[in-house]
């Protein structure tokens, strides 16, 4: 387990309080494009390269489930495994859309890390990321450098 | 329980004192059932999701010493506060949850809610 990461240092803040006050064990704050923006709780790249991927497909395939079923998208989900549990949603900051997951055990519970994230999104709602730090569209094909580049500013260089 | 939750609900709220009364899962901390907030502003912020999910989560922590100090499960937690109480009894796989004025009859209260704790399948 590894100590707060962040990419843009605008999020560190919300992130650690969200970390603590819910008891997570690990978390990773990212674009919808897979890009991490902030982490907790990892110490490979690699785990959250596969964290973020993962996510940012499970997002878009709930959204749409979510639309086909009920003309609405799915923005929250929770799955709960036998020791320990997965929490996945949105968060808006400056009218960009980001993603977290975060996974707790029975230190914590669905209901604690529901009213945390709840604050921890009216955290981010008021700050909005600088113009510098603000995504820009990926170019197509780019998504692994993109994700490559978050990945370095977290945990430094690979090789 | 044998009685709804939406009847120990409605019944735990009319006890006198009782500002709102929740039953709430013991492992998440959701909300099975609520009464609403005697007294309430309009307007103002709904805190009965988050006094469900601390109290839980408290309960569960206060269980964790009660059976270090090998005093077995807790059957009552009063937590007292500058503006009130509130009051949980444990259910097997649910919390009973009592937000109390500082003027309510705590005896009245904590017997209404062991017993509708008691009456459970």
């Amino acid at each position: 387990m590894t100590d707060l990461t962040v990419v843009e240092p605008w999020v560190a803040m919300p992130l650690k309080r969200l970390k603590e006050d819910a008891r997570l064990l690990s978390g990773v704050l990212l674009h919808p494009s897979g890009r991490a923006i902030g982490q907790f709780g990892f110490s490979k790249p690699a785990d959250v390269m596969s964290i973020c991927a993962l996510t940012s497909a499970i997002n878009a395939s709930a959204r749409e489930l979510g639309r086909q079923l009920y003309g609405k998208p799915f923005y929250e989900m929770h799955h709960a495994g036998g020791d320990r549990q997965v929490f996945m949603a949105r968060c808006l900051a400056g009218g960009q859309e980001f993603l977290f997951v975060g996974v707790f055990d029975r230190e914590s519970s669905l209901g604690m890390v529901e009213i945390y994230f709840a604050e921890f999104q009216k955290a981010l709602e008021k700050l909005s990321p600088p113009p510098t730090e603000t995504a820009k569209p990926l170019a197509a094909g780019d998504f692994e450098g993109e994700l490559n580049r978050s990945l370095d500013s977290l945990f430094g260089p690979i090789g | 329980m044998k009685r709804r939750p939406a009847d120990v609900v409605a019944a735990l709220s009319h006890v006198p004192g009782v500002a709102a009364a929740m039953v709430v899962g013991a492992a998440d901390g959701l909300i099975v059932e609520m009464s609403p907030v005697k007294g309430a502003v309009a307007g103002a912020a709904d805190m009965r999701k988050h006094t469900a999910a601390l109290a839980a989560y408290l309960y569960s922590k206060v269980s964790r010493a009660s059976h270090a100090a090998r005093l077995g499960t807790p059957s009552f937690m009063r937590l007292e506060a500058e503006r009130g109480h509130i009051c949980v009894v444990g259910a097997d796989d649910l919390v009973l949850v009592t937000i109390v004025t500082p003027e309510a009859n705590l005896g009245r209260v904590r017997l209404d809610m062991m017993q509708a704790a008691r009456d459970k399948t």
